[in-house]
């Protein structure tokens, strides 16, 4: 039996004694188990603040690894800075706080634990744990919401359900002390508000964000004989990526039957199957192209009445697009859903486009689920050639000839504290530092550089240099980034509405799209079926009260 | 001459007939033996997989090895994440921590249940199998049916009435919860198993007991289930795997204090994709108490001695 | 105690057996008042019309247990041998009906309105609505539909299962190692199950049994992208599975079958198959009647490798009705019509089952 050629945790440069002997004059901090303390680093000087940064992104380095419990705890005693300038030693002592988030892999919430520990000694205060599976998050919460088992103070949250939580008054808005802790003006412009924020209040400790983004194979969309065949077979224009999703159809019908390094090689992977409401991003990706117009926020609901548009010919059309693509696609392609596509087809070597989020491209680099490693480039989502107008009805010729429209879809963990706290100051004191502290400014740089299941969401993540000096290669890592903050900042992304029960929606669109994907019943009845089941929904769930909170929601 | 060659004759077919018979021996051995292993094979490919799957890494599961060493090189990788490999034991893990509470409160919350649903539904049972109840117009069938009833409602509705049910009694997150519900979950198995075995058990072995003076609860705990024993066993078995794989009430009733293994099996997969390694290295701990049952209580299903000699 | 009466004049006996009684029912009565009290007492608690109670029911349920005592000692005293002989039913009796009676009242309310947990207006009455919903709910009888062959599949489990218990039952070499890894399926949790078979040995790319189907020439080796191949895979999984669980059943039958029987066969110089059929077949025909009705139960109750491997695809064609109901109340919190569609779907299984087990009695008194 053979152990990884992974570093050791123990392993680092720095001895342990080195680090206690620092903080002997702190009883709380010295009382660590395995974190040791990095004082250098931890004073909230601003001239210290470049060589903090630089300490943590070397630790542990790209390739070597991937990071565990000592690593996390060892980042949180790192960035414990601005907590030392805020909270006196011990201040939070008897405080008890419940933190409900996800175990995805044993990240986020165990992550959160070792991020926390330091903190936890600093503080005094403590926290147990409610760790939730992905698949038992939504119903979880809501019916915690439901029957009054709401036994959390802290949670993390994704943005989408901040209609159930936030539009229900059940969550604190954020002191202004913690904004400016975790310096929210340095947040990239699609996370500011309106998102994050209802009713003119700011509620989420961004801690992610969250976009679709196009991933492609660099090997195969270089490859001259598949550029000869490209021109023998009368395709137009030069082999290369897809840039708009008519071509992105082309290059996945040429793709069909051809091979590449002695394997069949396939175009662009669809994701049919369900699941839990995520697919329905994927059919958004194929359709904000098509009917999101630039300087208009609406395309999925009118604003008004909330009648879905997803019936309307933009709408058809992508999902036409990919009933008919599947035959060109992978034997079982029917069967996959996301986690299939990224995980068993694409980063496994099958399939050379696929839309998904940034943290695929991170994965490609520093986690050990990754096969294909640097032949991974990335790009915003394709575009449209031709642009439904919701407002004429008609099909028009885009401004600039292709109409993009990058998909923020899901738009990113938060941090979120319950308003149960809101009667007890100390604890509301302690639960908004532990909130503040997951959603500091430099320890979110270790998150977004390091399997975190974070992605880069700051301004300040979009250095090169400090990504280079982690040990990223620098063409890839600019074609990832750029390819990030080029949707972030796009002037026509396209942001979901955060209203309650949003993956109600979704999850009843998805299943509506298993029979249209089977061909059962043709795109256009699809998508009637979904209009009508949204329509049912919304009367269920209050249509005025949903308009409202559309409305804020969207910053209308 | 003539006497020995008329041994012979007779003798001829005898032989003839037994190497028929060995020959058709042989034919049903490898018969036998051939199905046997086939089954075998079956069942153990996949655990097989899963345990193997537990020391690979990303190529050697979209590549699909298969045999350790000799085409891929076994690596710690899950048994890592959850700090149980060799280099990780020593160290804090956080993720140990979370797999042995949820290790142990499985074992209690399995365990537990099963014992309390063999006593109370083994009596419940031999009831139902020797007395005529009646309750209004309820006969022993209907009573039979009332509690099989208890199984078929799927468990995903009973979330709400469940939650409120445990928040006004303080259950939620509490051990107790989890092995009452369990309880009530393998209850009507038990008993529908039980009810067959009692029946099975000639009745004149109690009246005989009647008559040297026993009471009836006398003749039940020293007559009737020693007999009965290798049922009990089995049902004991079920009951602990159902409830040892119980997911749903799991997910649902605990947070912190009494959250069980199945949700961290789960948790492997999510929108990150699945850690192979590490769900399989979860799989294969959690699987071991429960061979370890089955083999050392497979041995009580066999037939007691006293049920040989009475049968 | 009773022995007392035959040395004793009777009419002291009858007089004492009286009080007995007497003294039995008081207690009985005394105890249900006390706990009737209490429970009333509380619920005005909760309602806020009785200042006097306690903070949760756990008080309640403690006074339950006391008073389950109570009952019990009140039968015997008044009962007496039958008091004894109802004490062998009333433990599991009692608890059931604690646990289950406010989840089924909740359950029926739940299912009479529109609750979806997201709703920003309350809850209403929709008993009507719900119903006319699940009338044209498509999905929900394309499930129903694909549980008749689900059901059916538990046939060819039973057969498979039977086969396997007579051949541990044999004389075989290694049979404590058989037995023990022949119920190994059984152990595996079901999403261990899904993501281990379903979605790793039985991947299209990399998966052995996607490998061993190209090499016997199935050179496009989707299981789960046509409806047929899908449903049968499934079925696989779950019948690998679940061959356990009836498998151990009927070796405990079997384990309980007289030795006589056997040899008897032997002695009539019937055949091994005959004498199965006539014999060994019929004596098992009780404990197969059990293994095959939970077996069927837990088969409409299959979700769980559905909602992990396909999540009911290709087209609503692996879709059971409980991995349905899942998406309609935990994907969707659509908890109202989610219970109607459940306590409907238990009315269907409550009568497909009374009906299953009297034609099988019916059938089994005419083969005894």
């Amino acid at each position: 039996m053979t152990t990884d050629n992974d570093h050791s945790p123990t392993a680092t440069s720095l001895g342990r004694r080195d680090l206690l002997k620092g903080t002997a004059g702190i009883g709380a901090a010295a009382a660590l188990g395995a974190g040791g303390a990095l004082t250098t680093f931890a004073r909230p000087a601003a001239a210290d603040e470049e060589s903090l940064r630089k300490a943590l992104l070397k630790y542990p380095g790209v390739g070597q690894g991937t990071p565990g419990d000592a690593e996390w705890q060892k980042v949180g005693e790192m960035c414990l800075g601005a907590t030392k300038a805020s909270v006196k030693p011990g201040e939070f002592k008897g405080v008890e706080l419940t933190f409900m988030g996800l175990n995805n892999q044993n990240l986020h919430n165990f992550l959160f634990r070792g991020f926390l520990k330091p903190w936890e000694a600093y503080t005094g205060a403590k926290i147990t744990w409610i760790d939730l599976a992905q698949a038992d998050y939504n119903p979880r919460l809501q019916q915690a919401i439901a029957t009054g088992t709401v036994d959390f103070d802290v949670l993390e949250m994704g943005a989408p359900f901040e209609g159930d939580v936030c539009g229900k008054g059940l969550a604190s808005p954020m002191p202004d002390w913690v904004a400016k802790q975790i310096d929210v003006d340095d947040l990239v412009n699609y996370l500011k508000p309106p998102v994050g924020t209802w009713g003119g209040k700011r509620f989420r400790v961004t801690i992610d964000g969250d976009c679709h983004t196009i991933n492609y194979r660099t090997d195969v969309f270089s490859d001259a004989a598949l550029a000869k065949a490209w021109k023998d077979e009368g395709h137009a224009g030069e082999w290369g990526v897809p840039r708009t999703w008519q071509k992105v159809n082309e290059v996945t019908k040429f793709l069909k039957g051809k091979t590449f390094k002695g394997k069949p090689v396939y175009g662009y992977l669809d994701q049919p199957k369900p699941w839990g409401g995520f697919c329905f991003y994927f059919v958004e990706d194929r359709a904000t192209g098509y009917v999101k117009m630039p300087g208009d926020k609406i395309w999925l609901f009118e604003p008004d009445t909330m009648k879905p548009l997803v019936n309307n010919p933009g709408w058809v059309r992508a999902i036409q697009d990919i009933v008919d693509s599947l035959p060109y696609e992978p034997a079982d392609q029917l069967n996959a859903d996301p986690g299939t596509t990224a995980f068993q087809q694409f980063l496994a070597g099958t399939g050379s486009l696929l839309s998904w989020w940034g943290d695929i491209g991170q994965m490609a680099n520093t986690s050990d689920s990754s096969v294909v490693g640097n032949v991974i480039g990335f790009d915003i989502l394709p575009g449209s050639e031709e642009l439904y107008n919701r407002k004429t009805g008609k099909w028009e010729k885009p401004a600039g000839g292709v109409n993009y429209a990058p998909n923020m879809a899901y738009l990113g963990w938060g941090i979120y504290v319950m308003a149960r706290v809101d009667s007890d100051s100390k604890k509301h004191q302690a639960a908004w530092s532990a909130a503040a502290h997951l959603g500091g400014k430099d320890l979110s740089l270790w998150t977004v550089m390091y399997p975190s299941g974070f992605q880069v969401h700051r301004q300040s993540h979009f250095n090169i240099d400090e990504w280079l000096a982690a040990g990223y290669q620098k063409d890839y890592i600019t074609g990832y980034l750029d390819s990030q903050r080029n949707s972030y900042n796009h002037p026509n992304f396209t942001i979901e509405p955060r209203i309650p029960g949003i993956f109600q929606y979704y999850s009843v669109a998805e299943d509506e799209l298993t029979k249209v994907f089977a061909r059962k019943i043709t795109a256009q009845q699809g998508a009637d079926n979904i209009a009508a089941a949204w329509e049912k929904l919304t009367d269920k769930i209050g249509r005025e009260k949903q308009i409202a909170l559309y409305k804020d929601s969207m910053g209308m | 001459m003539s006497a020995h060659a008329a041994a012979v004759a007779r003798h001829t077919p005898r032989h003839r007939s037994r190497a028929a018979r060995r020959l058709q021996r042989f034919g049903s051995h490898t018969l036998i033996y051939g199905a046997l292993l086939l089954w075998a094979f079956i069942s153990l490919f996949p655990i097989y997989w899963t345990i193997t799957t537990s020391f690979k890494v990303a190529v050697d599961v979209t590549q699909g090895h298969l045999v350790p060493w000799l085409d891929f090189e076994p690596k710690w990788r899950g048994w890592r994440a959850l700090g149980l490999s060799p280099q990780m034991l020593t160290m804090s893990s956080p993720s140990r921590d979370e797999f042995l509470l949820r290790f142990g409160n499985s074992v209690v919350a399995a365990v537990g249940a099963a014992v309390v649903a063999v006593v109370i539904g083994s009596l419940a049972a031999y009831g139902l199998a020797r007395f005529e109840y009646r309750f209004g117009p309820w006969r022993n069938k209907d009573i039979s049916f009332f509690f099989l009833s208890q199984l078929i409602l799927p468990p995903v509705v009973l979330a709400l009435p469940f939650l409120i049910l445990y928040k006004e009694l303080v259950l939620l997150d509490t051990k107790l919860g989890l092995i009452m519900v369990y309880t009530l979950m393998v209850l009507p198995i038990v008993i529908w198993i039980m009810r067959d075995q009692f029946m099975a058990i000639p009745y004149e072995l109690e009246q005989a007991a009647y008559v040297d003076g026993a009471t009836t609860w006398g003749a039940f705990l020293r007559i009737v289930l020693p007999i009965a024993l290798p049922g009990m066993t089995a049902a004991f078995i079920l009951s602990v795997i159902l409830c040892w794989n119980e997911y749903f009430f799991a997910a649902l009733l605990t947070s912190t204090d009494a959250k069980t293994l199945p949700v961290m099996v789960a948790s492997q997969t999510g929108s990150q994709g699945i850690d192979w390694w590490t769900m399989a290295a979860l799989s294969t701990a959690a699987i071991l108490p429960l061979v370890l049952i089955g083999i050392f209580l497979e041995r009580y299903i066999v037939k007691g001695l006293t049920a040989g000699a009475i049968k | 105690m009773s022995t007392g009466s035959l040395s004793s004049p009777t009419v002291l006996a009858a007089s004492r057996a009286v009080s007995r009684a007497a003294r039995g029912r008081a207690l009985i009565l005394i105890a249900s008042l006390l706990l009737a009290a209490l429970c009333v007492t509380q619920v005005l608690h909760n309602l806020g019309v009785v200042g006097a109670g306690f903070a949760d029911w756990r008080p309640i349920a403690l006074a339950y247990l006391l008073w389950a005592l109570a009952l019990g000692r009140g039968l015997v005293l008044v009962r007496r041998e039958r008091g004894h002989r109802a004490l062998f039913l009333l433990p599991a009796l009692l608890f059931t009906l604690a646990m289950v009676i406010f989840p089924t009242v909740f359950g029926l309310y739940i299912a009479a309105t529109d609750w979806n947990l997201s709703s920003l207006t309350g809850v209403h009455f929709n008993v009507l609505g719900n119903f006319t919903t699940m009338l044209h709910d498509a999905f929900f009888w394309t499930a129903l539909g694909n549980m008749v062959w689900y059901v059916l599949s538990v046939l060819a489990q039973y057969a498979i299962a039977f086969g396997l218990a007579l051949l541990l039952n044999a004389e075989i070499r290694a049979r404590k190692f058989f037995r023990v890894v022949f119920l190994l399926p059984f152990m595996l949790s079901p999403v261990a199950v899904s993501w281990m078979i379903g979605k790793s040995i039985m991947e299209y790319r990399f998966g052995p049994a996607a490998t061993l189907a190209r090499l016997l020439g199935w050179e496009t080796p989707a299981f789960f992208a046509t409806p047929w191949v899908a449903r049968a895979s499934i079925m696989a999984m779950d019948s690998w599975m679940w061959i356990p669980f009836v498998m151990v059943l009927l070796l405990a039958g079997l384990q309980a079958l007289p030795h006589e029987v056997a040899e008897s066969a032997k002695v009539d110089g019937a055949n091994p198959w005959q004498a199965f059929w006539k014999i060994t077949f019929p004596l098992m025909l009780p404990v197969s009647v059990t293994a095959v009705i939970l077996r069927i139960i837990f088969e409409l109750k299959l979700a769980d490798i559905v909602i992990n491997v396909t999540a009911g695809g290709p087209g609503g064609a692996t879709d059971t009705v409980s991995s349905f109901i899942y998406r309609e109340y935990r994907d969707r919190s659509n908890v109202g019509y989610g219970t109607m569609l459940a306590e409907f779907y238990l009315i269907i299984i409550i009568v497909f089952v009374s009906i299953l087990l009297s034609v099988v009695s019916r059938w089994l008194r005419r083969v005894t």
